[in-house]
């Protein structure tokens, strides 16, 4: 009785149960690759652009109501970033971008956290910009610089020939581990460079995920003992973990399927609770622009990321939602018409 | 059921296997003393006590053995052998010459019982020193036969040719080559040429160097060698100087004090700040994990935009200079990069000075010293032969091939 009893636990009579289940599994499986939903295409997304038109207003109770949305599941004023006050002494943190590692915080880490999150709440206005290639001659620059804070994405450059289209001004940059590796030999070597090319950003907190991989946390480090070694007037806040897996968890839940949220939204999130109002720019994943003209994939180059890992078109589409809604305002076409560029219809 | 016999897992370390453990172990330890320190190391300890209370007539000789002793006793150096001598004596005197033989006649370390060594070297102190020319010439030219530090000592531009795969002194199997990265980093040529130099000074890290007041002779000579990143404070500038020209960094501090460079820097560059203009110099191709640490040390100093040269020693160099000091009888795991720098001094300068080389654990007059002159910390045991390369300097000095100091300047 007993061995018949273990023997059916490890090959079982029938073989239907088996069978079954491996089909459900590749019906869950096609599913998840194609959803019986669909996403707009481009074209669709450019009509429905035009359609809506530059007629934005905003919308106090949707913004306010995302605002307490994003508040109970993030936090972010009090979480946005690694301090003293968040994170005692001996924590585990778990790291948000692997499967399963963490790292205790001992007193020599805990001595880079500010006291608490830095800036002073609620913040005005916000621009955010993201590194799309609808930025090109987007002229754009002045109306970013307007803004009491301008966050950017992964070290992009600010160099004379993208002042017009991007701005100046920056409060708050991240960069991505990765950037470090690539394109400073994770800062094990010469230095200068690296603190040369972030002179661009004046006097801006530097944000980064160091506590998200495994990989990135001595190279984010290193980020800190470098600008502290230069006395750099710039400083660096470490990402926190726990906010960026809830803020992962929250766009999940409204339909993002990707690997990663981008830096982008991150930082709209961020922005959405942290700033009363919010302007993004240079958010647009496709590659031809309201006009129907080519454009890059970055405004300053035109290196296409990985695939699979962060889902654009989604994110894009979730960022136009809130657009229609009047909880931000998402700009897509030229901030002042250029006569020279346009072409005629 | 499942118990083991628990006598039987007792009886493994019962009484009287402990008990034959514990007397191998102390037979052990006996025997190996007397192979390290020879057949006198036991009988010495109560020797010198023995001496010392006679001398004083009372037991207060126990005091003797702090560091405030090494004045007193010292002045009244060799008084077993000398006493109606007062004040130094020529070198080349009748006198001098024999107390030279008692110490060249010492062929080996272990034929003598330390404290004997030391009484002859004390007892030669009354002699004033001289460079013997033609002793020194004739050491010079054997180093230039074997090592040739103008033309070896660093890796230059001209002897490391790009794309040279530079092979490692210790991990022979690794082989490093040279990128035109790494060649852009040496320099054009050695900096140095043969007896450039009138007077040097190598100055080890020797306890004895501790309340020596030495500081002025060692700034008074052209060029001065320092070994291991030694702190030159205030505190110590009496006893140690100042002037630096070239100091040697062993990788390892690296590691150890400033996380191999791979967090702050600055702490790092603020030390090297320290020695002004002194060019460093590093093994970085002693061994594969030196490298990297080495090589970033360059890279520092161009960050924050010192003038301070980077020299990296010629691991060539390095396999023949120990080869040449094993010939002489040092036996090492590896040899101290005082005696390295020392090599090199002699063929760089014409009359080379040696202060803080004192590697025993006692001076010359019996007194217990520090292991450096900043700190106390010991080395991991047998991996320098310390004894037998200050062995192979005090002969030097009796022949008048270089100059040791190990009393107060």
């Amino acid at each position: 009785m007993k061995l018949q009893g273990s023997r059916m636990w490890l090959c079982p009579r029938t073989r239907l149960p088996v069978g079954a289940s491996a089909l459900g599994f590749l019906i869950l499986c096609w599913l998840y690759v194609f959803p019986g939903y669909r996403l707009p295409g481009h074209k669709e997304m450019v009509r429905e652009v035009l359609r809506f038109g530059p007629g934005w207003r905003k919308n106090r109770t949707e913004m306010d109501s995302f605002r307490k949305l994003l508040q109970d599941c993030c936090d972010p004023p009090h979480l946005f970033s690694l301090t003293k006050v968040n994170t005692p002494l001996g924590e585990n943190l778990w790291f948000d971008g692997e499967f399963f590692h963490s790292l205790t915080i001992d007193n020599s880490t805990r001595s880079l956290f500010p006291q608490d999150t830095p800036f002073k709440l609620p913040l005005k206005r916000c621009s955010v910009v993201g590194n799309g290639g609808i930025l090109k001659n987007s002229r754009c620059g002045e109306q970013i610089d307007e803004a009491d804070f301008v966050m950017r994405c992964n070290l992009p450059p600010l160099s004379r020939e993208y002042t017009e289209d991007v701005g100046t001004r920056t409060q708050l940059v991240t960069v991505n581990p990765s950037i470090i590796d690539k394109r400073y030999q994770n800062l094990l070597w010469s230095r200068k460079s690296f603190v040369e090319n972030l002179r661009v950003y004046q006097q801006s907190y530097v944000y980064m995920p160091a506590f998200s991989t495994k990989r990135g946390t001595d190279p984010s480090l290193r980020v800190y003992y470098t600008l502290a070694d230069f006395g750099t007037n710039q400083t660096v806040l470490f990402a926190n973990p726990n906010f960026l897996r809830n803020v992962g968890k929250f766009w999940k839940s409204r339909g993002i399927h990707s690997k990663r949220l981008s830096t982008g939204l991150f930082m709209v999130s961020a922005a959405l609770s942290l700033c009363e109002e919010v302007t993004i720019y240079g958010f647009w994943p496709f590659q031809m622009d309201l006009g129907g003209r080519y454009i890059s994939h970055h405004y300053y180059d035109n290196t296409l990321p990985l695939s699979g890992v962060h889902a654009m078109p989604e994110e894009f589409l979730q960022l136009w939602l809130l657009h229609k809604s009047g909880v931000l305002q998402m700009q897509l076409d030229q901030c002042k018409k250029d006569v020279s560029s346009q072409k005629p219809h | 059921m499942g118990y083991a016999d628990p006598s039987g897992g007792r009886d493994l370390l019962g009484n009287r296997t402990l008990l034959f453990i514990f007397i191998c172990a102390f037979a052990l330890v006996t025997l190996l003393q007397q192979i390290l320190y020879g057949r006198n190391y036991i009988k010495r300890g109560l020797q010198f006590s023995w001496q010392n209370g006679e001398e004083l007539g009372n037991w207060t000789g126990i005091f003797n053995f702090t560091d405030d002793g090494a004045v007193k006793t010292g002045s009244d150096a060799g008084g077993r052998y000398f006493e109606f001598y007062e004040g130094p004596l020529d070198f080349n005197s009748t006198k001098c010459l024999e107390l030279r033989r008692d110490i060249t006649n010492v062929k080996v370390l272990s034929m003598v019982k330390e404290s004997d060594l030391f009484d002859r070297w004390k007892s030669l102190q009354v002699c004033k020193w001289e460079m013997n020319v033609t002793e020194a010439n004739a050491f010079k030219s054997a180093l230039t036969r074997c090592c040739n530090a103008p033309s070896f000592l660093f890796t230059t531009q001209k002897n490391t040719p790009l794309g040279t795969k530079l092979r490692y002194e210790v991990d022979t199997s690794g082989i490093f080559p040279i990128s035109s990265e790494i060649f852009n980093i040496f320099p054009k040529d050695m900096p140095y040429y043969r007896s450039q130099f009138k007077k040097c000074a190598v100055v080890g890290n020797g306890g004895i160097l501790k309340d020596s007041k030495c500081g002025k002779d060692i700034d008074s000579t052209d060029f001065v060698f320092r070994c291991n990143l030694p702190p030159i404070t205030p505190k110590y500038v009496e006893d140690v100087g100042m002037k630096t020209d070239v100091v040697t960094i062993n990788p390892s501090i690296i590691t150890e004090r400033f996380n191999k460079l791979e967090k702050w820097r600055r702490p790092f560059y603020e030390v090297l700040q320290g020695y002004e203009n002194a060019s460093l110099l590093l093994p970085a191709f002693y061994n594969t994990r030196n490298t990297d640490v080495s090589i970033r040390v360059k890279y520092v100093l161009d960050d924050f935009e010192s003038q301070q040269a980077v020299y990296y020693f010629h691991p060539q160099y390095l396999i023949n200079v120990s080869r040449f000091w094993l010939m002489q009888g040092v036996h090492a795991k590896r040899i101290s990069s005082g005696l390295i720098l020392v090599t090199a001094a002699l063929e760089l300068c014409e009359e080379v000075h040696l202060y803080g080389f004192w590697g025993f654990p006692m001076d010359p007059s019996g007194n217990f010293i520090t292991h450096h002159y900043y700190d106390n910390v010991k080395p991991r045991p047998g991996f320098h032969a310390m004894p037998s390369e200050i062995f192979n300097f005090i002969h030097m000095h009796s022949k008048g091939i270089l100059r040791v100091h190990t009393g107060t300047c």
